[in-house]
């Protein structure tokens, strides 16, 4: 419940930030890296959509994508290898006011925190997930990540990687209560904003994956899709991407594909040449799990501090010992 | 006497009124009733909507059930297929009669209290399982609540228990809202008292130590040394008031009280928001709002300093001027919603005369009227009647306030239309509901029939209208709820047997004239007609009302009836009788066109389009076969319109042509990789979008300008034409541009 009197006294003390305003350290990233890009558009969306930088948290695992949070001048949390997924649904739960964003890299959600990724999504909690799949581990000086295409060369697959890629699209699309999926790419920074603001603006668990340049370690691998315009695949719909006209005339390859048709999203998802931008799939009335679970429940200070008591009681070694200290306690 | 002479009585009474005896016998006394409803005799012993139960602290959507509904729920969990489970099936319908002939004898009780004194009279010394059986049953009933057959009182309870529900989840959401604000203003005033010097004495530390370490402790060292160390920021006196105040008033509101608690010592009598009168409802709604706007006040300051957004310069100067004139309806929509349940014949009591101006002054405020009777001479004396003018007049003047959500309905159909009214108490703002409840009419039939006949025969048709349900009429205003909506009058089949006792089928309309027949005030306008007298130029209602005024002067109108032994009749209606029934179908036909059912404008729209297209269809004929053919007026489609492509498929339009010897960047296209800023971040600059441009071409070389186009990822700079034609190595340099041009 938000008063009507707050929310008009809210706008009437709105700040108007700048880009600026939400630049952190300058990033450390290779020059040339399609975590710019990212970066760029996330802090346009915070720009646009007026999100105050006390109010926005970026949570993170490991990976040079992980570093993300230290680029954003609002609150983060640089997480542990894998663990991005439950810091930022532990946020969410305990301030659900809060805009939570995760930033997550190719080994850091698909590898270790798979498991975390798989139910991350099941609990639909209202997080925007921005996965940077450059299909490398890059901060560790290339070993092949689950996501890298088979036949990558890398320090730990010196004769190419031996695996199919696993693909996180058709991964997420799988999982019950999926609720939002879509993919962009670095190198169409219009279309990479649309689509993270589409996501940010879906309420639920959002998942962006964003194909994205590594010059450092695998420079030729998108290559082909960078020079020819015909091999990405615009999906467009009322409900979905408007591709601007300017964009139109270089990526004409363009499919109408209605969101909320999940089969052909898995379909479309399953494609890797040509790679598809746009919105897979969106379904709003997937409920989310601070919806659902606890619902009605205040918790005073009295009550957390009991419930505390209770648990540490149960593994308390009490000086005395025995059940009469327990009982005079 | 031949058929002319028959006809001519006939025609006599149709036309005066009189008549009676010369071979018309007089209905009163024959016990006759409407045709269609012959199968409705002992209505204890039918399975339908009523009695009602009102479901004790049912789900939205579940309060209120049939109990038809409740036993049929009952009997999929306890009775299995086969021979036992029919045996259970039988006796539980049995009680099932047992109930609804004990609340129609007027039995006003709980569902589980007449389930036991149902299974009381049902119990028998040969067969002592049965009370046994229907008892254990009924301890699997999960659920509970007062029984209401279709009586006078039902609308009002019906109406009070559905708005009571509603009252019971706003007050919950409310007071959820409530809380959390209390708990995190109490965690601001905690915090920072554990932040403050008092904070820190020994024995406040102390009292924060579980029991059992307490003594392992020091807690006077302890103070002194987190003394030392107290904060500087403790809380502002005017904020430690302000969030003291507004929790305090949050607290102590009493407009949403939760019931299952027990009210605090000194805690103000709860608040009553149920009245039987407008005025008793417009003075306790004023005397309350200068505390309502206060709790709102609490509410929006509590808001703000939860979330650290209290601006005492600029909020201060507001909420010093805040009172019950800066309430917004959805303020006021947070708060108990008035009912007022106006009992039946007082609808035009002194204390009642203002409820129009209380409707269009949108309070928080739900009212139910209800119509009695529907009958009722003209005022101006003409001798006509009055037919249902002022439930009708009601319902059509709040539909015309705009905001007021409006239902009107007879007390048979409220079951039906029970989440459309559940609806008027989600509605913000205020609601109308008009209900027939036929108790006012001596009637041949009991109040469910009538009321029933009353809806089916359009003399009190149901509708609803939801201002805020769209922006269009159609809607806003939904008149499915009647039977057979598009229809002058319902029509349904009845079946009987012939004198050779053949079976008959015959399609029978449902008049208003009808309805009036089981009215008994209305028996001089009908006269029945012995079968022996029966002719040609007598016709159904409906089919006389559709003749032209010649062929009707040839005929006479009459409906179809039965007696006590259900010996099928014709009765005749006179004139007087027949206006009020085209009196009725006109006042339908408006309702309908509200519905957009056979609207008129649209009619008038299709058959226009229609006409254009007819000929615009012949023109196009005539082009092919070569004859020339007239230009329909209106027509007309112009041909590159019509052959332009549609706007999906239009192709991408060519991009505008550049000068290749000017240096640019597709800055839409940047992904802000820093590759040009790094070789030279003064030639090179990004925009408000963090996009790169040229800035200054002067500020660098070619060189650079040509590195930072092979540099480039997404190969979006194009060098152009050197500025400078005295750089060294232009030619080489100019040669790596090409690609870039």
């Amino acid at each position: 419940m938000t008063m009507p009197v707050t929310q008009c006294l809210i706008r009437l003390h709105e700040e108007h930030h700048q880009l600026e305003d939400y630049q952190g350290g300058v990033p450390r990233w290779c020059s040339g890296c399609g975590d710019n890009a990212i970066l760029t558009a996330v802090q346009r969306l915070c720009r646009d959509e007026g999100l105050a930088p006390e109010r926005t948290v970026f949570v993170s695992g490991i990976g040079c994508s992980s570093r993300f949070p230290h680029y954003m001048k609002t609150y983060g949390f640089h997480g542990i290898h894998g663990r991005a997924f439950p810091i930022a649904q532990g946020v969410k739960m305990a301030r659900p006011d809060l805009a939570v964003f995760v930033n997550t890299g190719d080994g850091d959600c698909c590898s270790i925190g798979a498991a975390h990724w798989i139910h991350a999504i099941r609990y639909n909690m209202n997080l925007t997930a921005i996965l940077h799949d450059n299909q490398v581990y890059g901060l560790t000086k290339k070993q092949a990540s689950p996501t890298s295409p088979i036949g990558t060369k890398s320090n730990t697959t010196p004769r190419g990687s031996y695996l199919q890629a696993l693909n996180p699209l058709t991964v997420t699309l799988g999982v019950t209560n999926v609720s939002f999926v879509a993919q962009a790419v670095d190198w169409i920074p219009e279309l990479l904003y649309d689509i993270v603001r589409k996501a940010y603006l879906h309420r639920g668990f959002s998942f962006v994956r964003i194909l994205q340049r590594c010059p450092e370690w695998l420079p030729k691998q998108f290559e082909p899709w960078l020079h020819d315009p015909g091999k990405t695949l615009l999906l467009t719909h009322r409900d979905g991407l408007a591709v601007p006209p300017a964009l139109a005339r270089t990526y004409r390859n363009q499919v109408e594909h209605d969101p909320t048709d999940l089969d052909r999203a898995r379909e479309i998802a399953s494609s890797t040449d040509p790679i598809p931008v746009g919105i897979l799939y969106h379904n709003p009335a997937v409920p989310c799990y601070e919806d659902v679970h606890g619902v009605g429940e205040v918790r005073t200070a009295e009550q957390v501090r009991r419930g505390l008591e209770a648990e540490f009681d149960k593994v308390t070694v009490w000086p005395q010992g025995g059940d009469g200290a327990r009982a005079a306690a | 006497m031949d058929t002319v002479a028959r006809f001519d009585e006939q025609r006599l009474f149709h036309s005066t009124g009189r008549g009676h005896g010369a071979g018309l016998d007089p209905v009163d006394g024959l016990g006759l009733r409407p045709a269609p409803l012959a199968g409705y005799r002992d209505l204890a012993r039918l399975r339908y909507d009523f009695p009602l139960v009102l479901v004790a602290a049912g789900p939205a959507g579940g309060e209120v059930r049939s109990l038809s509904a409740v036993i049929d729920g009952v009997l999929r969990e306890v009775a299995p297929r086969g021979l036992e489970g029919e045996r259970l099936r039988r006796h539980v319908l049995r009680l099932e009669r047992e109930i609804r002939a004990l609340a129609a004898g007027g039995t006003r009780s709980t569902l589980g209290e007449l389930w036991t004194q149902a299974s009381q009279r049902l119990a028998s010394p040969q067969d002592p399982s049965v009370q046994q059986v229907l008892s254990g049953i009924g301890d699997k009933l999960d659920l509970d609540g007062w029984v209401v057959d279709c009586d006078g009182g039902m609308p009002a309870d019906v109406v009070t228990h559905l708005w009571q529900a509603a009252q019971r989840r706003k007050g919950a959401s409310f007071r959820r809202a409530v809380d959390r604000l209390v708990v995190r203003l109490s965690d601001i005033l905690r915090a920072a008292f554990d932040r403050s010097a008092a904070g820190r004495q020994p024995d406040t530390l102390r009292a924060t130590l579980g029991g059992a370490y307490r003594d392992a402790f020091d807690f006077g060292a302890l103070s002194k040394l987190l003394v030392r160390n107290v904060p500087q920021d403790e809380l502002a006196p005017a904020r430690r008031q302000r969030i003291e105040w507004a929790r305090d008033v949050l607290q102590s509101q009493p407009f949403h009280v939760d019931e299952r608690l027990p009210a605090p010592p000194g805690a103000p009598a709860q608040l009553a928001f149920r009245f039987t009168d407008c005025a008793s409802a417009v003075e306790a709604y004023r005397a309350r709002l200068p505390r309502l706007a206060e709790v709102v006040k609490a509410i929006a300051i509590a808001e703000l300093e939860a979330d650290g957004r209290y601006v005492e310069a600029k909020d201060d100067p507001f909420f010093a001027h805040f009172d019950e004139s800066a309430l917004s309806p959805e303020d006021l929509a947070l708060f108990p919603d008035y009912l007022v349940c106006i009992p039946a014949g007082e609808n035009d009591a002194p204390r009642n005369a203002g409820l129009m101006d209380m409707l269009s002054s949108g309070l928080p405020v739900k009212v139910l009227v209800e119509t009695t009777d529907l009958v009722e001479e003209a005022a101006a004396g003409t001798g006509h009647f009055a037919f249902g003018v002022r439930a009708a007049r009601l319902a059509n003047t709040a539909t015309g306030l705009g905001g007021v959500y409006v239902v009107q309905a007879a007390a048979s159909n409220l079951y039906a239309m029970r989440e459309r009214i559940g609806r008027a108490f989600e509605h913000r703002g205020a609601g109308l509901l008009s209900v027939y409840v036929g108790t006012g009419a001596p009637a041949v039939l009991p109040p469910y029939l009538l009321c029933a006949a009353a809806m089916e025969s359009r003399a009190f048709p149901a509708f609803a209208y939801d201002p805020h349900a769209g922006t269009t009429q159609a809607a806003r205003f939904v008149l499915a709820d009647n039977p057979q909506p598009e229809a002058d009058w319902p029509v349904a089949p009845l079946d009987y047997a012939d004198e050779a006792m053949q079976r008959v089928r015959q399609e029978v309309p449902f008049t208003v004239a009808d309805f009036l027949l089981c009215d008994r005030r209305y028996a001089p306008h009908f006269a029945r007609v012995p079968r022996e007298r029966w002719n040609d130029a007598m016709v159904p209602a409906d089919e006389w009302l559709a003749l032209d005024a010649k062929r009707a002067a040839d005929r006479v109108p009459y409906v179809l009836a039965v007696d006590g032994d259900d010996v099928l009749q014709r009765v005749v209606v006179d004139a007087k009788l027949m206006q009020a029934v085209v009196c009725t179908r006109t006042f339908w036909h408006r309702l309908q066109e509200q519905g957009g059912i056979h609207n008129s404008h649209a009619a008038i729209l299709v058959a226009r389009e229609r006409a254009q297209w007819e000929a615009a269809a012949k023109a196009a004929q005539a082009a092919v076969q070569g004859a020339p053919a007239a230009q329909p007026s209106g027509a007309a489609v112009p041909q590159e319109a019509a052959a332009a492509p549609a706007a999906g498929d239009a192709p991408a339009p060519d991009a505008p042509a550049r000068d290749p010897d000017v240096a640019w960047i597709e800055t839409a296209r940047c992904p802000s990789c820093n590759e040009c800023q790094t070789i030279n971040d003064r030639m090179f600059k990004y925009d408000a979008n963090k996009q790169a441009y040229i800035a200054d071409l002067k500020a660098g070389t070619y060189r650079q300008l040509v590195e930072a186009a092979e540099s480039c990822q997404v190969a979006i700079i194009h060098p152009g034409k050197p500025w400078n034609p005295d750089e060294p190595g232009l030619d080489e340099l100019l040669e790596r541009a090409k690609p870039f041009r």
